[in-house]
């Protein structure tokens, strides 16, 4: 088969090479070395100050949060986050989470169920609602995995996005999330900010082919 | 050679110097702003080369366990030796599933191995989905920088692209402009039959590839066709999982100045239910094209630790003064000079180690390490053993050297060869240097003269 020898031929081509030559003369090998490499300085301490550096990245790449104590504050503040924005179809994920919440939202907004809705129909939306499983407090970042929920399209897809996020998934740090998540999710997506674009003479757009407001509605309590 | 052709165009090009002086300087400004809240950058730079190192070191064994497990989570893995390889299988990919449109993402690979001429010859067409790509695409140009393709045009040349290519009121908002693409490009989005990505970061250990972007179009490309295709080097193999944490510090902070981009998309094989999202296919493609060759030596190796930030472009005085496009290559700048040359052969880019006053700015940035300036210099002896670009200016410059090394080793030739150049005042030819700058006239006696008659006996007034 042509793709056997293909691969047959790389291997061996890489091999010879590696043989011709002496090993690379390298810094000590990465395992010895301490550390998981970059360290942001700030941070270190306990959930109080995760969440306010948390927040405070999500401000600085220009994301919106909400903090919400119940899921009946949080079908309020999502209503609010809709009207504001003139939001009328909206699509909430599979999580059972963002159901109660949509169903708590009130009758002037259309919600409909992703599984229902053809491509064009969910091109048309308005926004989609939700949930993260991870906050990364360094950078401000959402984590959202495939295998938990279905959140790939609806995250991407409407101009807004609005997250539920607890309090108690945020990490410190972007290693942090690395150690937790899983590769049981065939697509793990990290979220920072709405999404932008220079492309033109270096100015700013934000709101490209992603979302151009992502709102967290961080939930505390049990 | 077209390369000195291709600058002097350049050089003469005002906004494009002024478009390529804001661009390089603002990415340079921020990249040091990014870095400064790191604390250990450092450290973060030589924990990241000595992951490549060992990377390619290896490279065969980590090649083999990435498409092993990326295997078993449900992609499908291909090999090509080269460019043309590459396009068949991606083509013969596109032709199985019936793809008339293919989007695509920021690919510098698809680029280098020319993808979308190759799709175009079978009737499929190839949408680039990134703004700065599409702009260059409809202009029917190529890009000019790795992280901001169209930086040489002007919002106004693309009002006036849009409003012919796109039907659009001719506007000279930025928002407006990029809000046509986003509506035009949905539509391609939507009717697309096969995604065409890029690779950052592909981990061994899982079989994860990893794709950074700002705009959301990767995600699109990767999440709404059926089929995905993702074209990688063999060199983007990083071994666990846990080393995407120091490289996903290092690139968005090289490249944008960004602490993190927007997005990061980490792709484990194909979906595992039927009613999860995403495609129903993954097709890598692993692309040799002289790769394995640069492992041969230690000096060569270092490019293929390269993570395509783009920190050496904006950093580099040469680059800054002529853009991409001079270089002639997919890959310009300082990182373009020592890869097209490995890649697409010494006698198709001989002036491109030239291209460098070899200040080492290059050097400093890179968040690998690469010693860009060791490898100009390797490659311009290349150059001169293998004797490509033989060409009159070489053969003059071989004998000036000749003549230089004659005269230096023997100094009473050189002491009165100085005599009659000073008494018969003759000014060397200098054509290239005198055209710009000055040359001062030699003084009447030279130092040695000098100290002869008595400077040495005198004392300095600070003794």
């Amino acid at each position: 088969m042509r793709s056997g020898d293909a691969r047959r031929e790389i291997l061996h081509a890489i091999r010879t090479n590696l043989e011709s030559s002496p090993p690379v003369q390298s810094s000590p090998s990465p395992e010895r070395r301490g550390g998981q490499g970059v360290r942001t300085p700030e941070g270190r301490g306990g959930q109080e100050v995760r969440i306010k550096r948390f927040t405070e990245q999500l401000a600085a790449v220009g994301a919106q949060c909400t903090t919400v104590r119940s899921e009946t504050e949080a079908a309020a503040a999502l209503a609010r986050i809709l009207a504001d924005a003139g939001a009328r179809r909206v699509v909430g994920s599979d999580a059972p989470l963002v159901q109660r919440i949509l169903a708590a939202v009130g009758n002037d907004i259309v919600i409909d169920r992703l599984e229902r809705l053809s491509r064009d129909e969910l091109f048309a939306c308005d926004a989609g609602v939700t949930t993260a499983q991870w906050g990364i407090a360094d950078t401000g970042t959402l984590v959202l995995e495939s295998a938990r929920e279905r959140s790939r399209l609806l995250s991407l897809v409407p101009p807004i996005h609005v997250a539920v996020l607890s309090v108690r998934c945020i990490c410190e740090s972007l290693g942090d999330a690395l150690a937790r998540l899983s590769v049981a999710s065939h697509a793990i997506t990290f979220i920072t900010g709405p999404s932008r674009t220079s492309d033109i003479e270096l100015t700013l757009v934000v709101g490209v082919h992603g979302p151009q407001t992502v709102h967290v509605l961080l939930m505390e309590g049990p | 050679m077209t390369f000195e052709r291709d600058a002097r165009t350049a050089l003469a090009d005002g906004q494009l110097r002024g478009a390529l002086r804001q661009a390089t300087t603002l990415f340079g400004e921020r990249r040091r702003a990014a870095l400064a809240t790191v604390p250990d950058w450092e450290g973060a730079r030589d924990r990241a080369r000595a992951i490549k190192d060992e990377t390619l070191e290896h490279l065969d064994r980590y090649l083999e366990e990435f498409a092993a497990n990326a295997e078993r989570a449900g992609a499908c893995v291909h090999w090509a030796r080269d460019a043309a390889a590459a396009c068949d299988i991606i083509g013969g990919i596109a032709e199985r599933r019936g793809a008339r449109t293919v989007v695509k993402s920021k690919s510098m690979a698809s680029e280098e191995i020319h993808l979308n001429a190759a799709l175009a010859r079978r009737g499929i067409e190839a949408v680039e989905t990134d703004l700065g790509e599409y702009i260059v695409q409809l202009a029917g140009e190529t890009p000019s920088h790795i992280v901001v393709p169209a930086i040489h045009k002007t919002k106004a040349q693309i009002a006036a692209l849009f409003a012919d290519k796109l039907g659009i009121a001719p506007s000279d908002d930025v928002a407006t402009l990029a809000a046509a693409a986003r509506d035009a490009l949905r539509r391609r989005f939507a009717e697309a039959d096969l995604g065409i990505s890029g690779v950052n970061f592909a981990v061994a250990e899982t079989g994860t590839i990893l794709i950074l972007e700002n705009e959301g179009n990767a995600r699109m490309t990767t999440s709404l066709p059926h089929t995905h295709v993702a074209l990688m080097g063999i060199e983007k193999v990083i071994p666990r999982f846990a080393d995407l944490d120091v490289f996903l510090q290092l690139l968005p902070r090289s490249g944008t100045g960004q602490v993190l981009t927007a997005y990061q998309s980490l792709i484990t094989g194909t979906k595992r239910r039927a009613e999860d999202e995403g495609p129903e296919e993954l097709h890598i493609v692993l692309l040799d094209n002289g790769r394995s060759r640069m492992l041969a030596s230690r000096v060569t190796r270092q490019a293929l630790a390269c993570i395509r930030c783009g920190a050496c472009l904006n950093a580099c005085p040469v680059y800054r003064q002529i853009g991409g496009h001079a270089y002639g290559s997919v890959y310009p700048g300082p990182i373009g000079a020592v890869l097209s040359p490995q890649l697409f052969g010494l006698a198709r880019s001989a002036a491109l180690p030239y291209a460098s006053s070899l200040c080492g700015a290059c050097r400093d940035v890179c968040p690998v390490k690469i010693d860009i300036p060791a490898l100009l210099l390797h490659l311009r002896a290349q150059v001169v053993a293998e004797g490509v670009a033989v060409g009159k200016g070489h053969l003059r410059e071989r004998l000036a050297f000749w003549i230089y090394a004659t005269v230096m080793v023997r100094p009473r030739l050189f002491a009165w060869l100085m005599r009659a150049v000073r008494s018969l005042r003759i000014m060397p030819p200098l054509g290239a240097w005198t055209k710009w700058r000055d040359l001062r006239p030699l003084a009447p006696r030279s130092f040695r003269e000098q100290w002869r008659a008595g400077l040495g006996d005198q004392r300095g007034p600070d003794a």
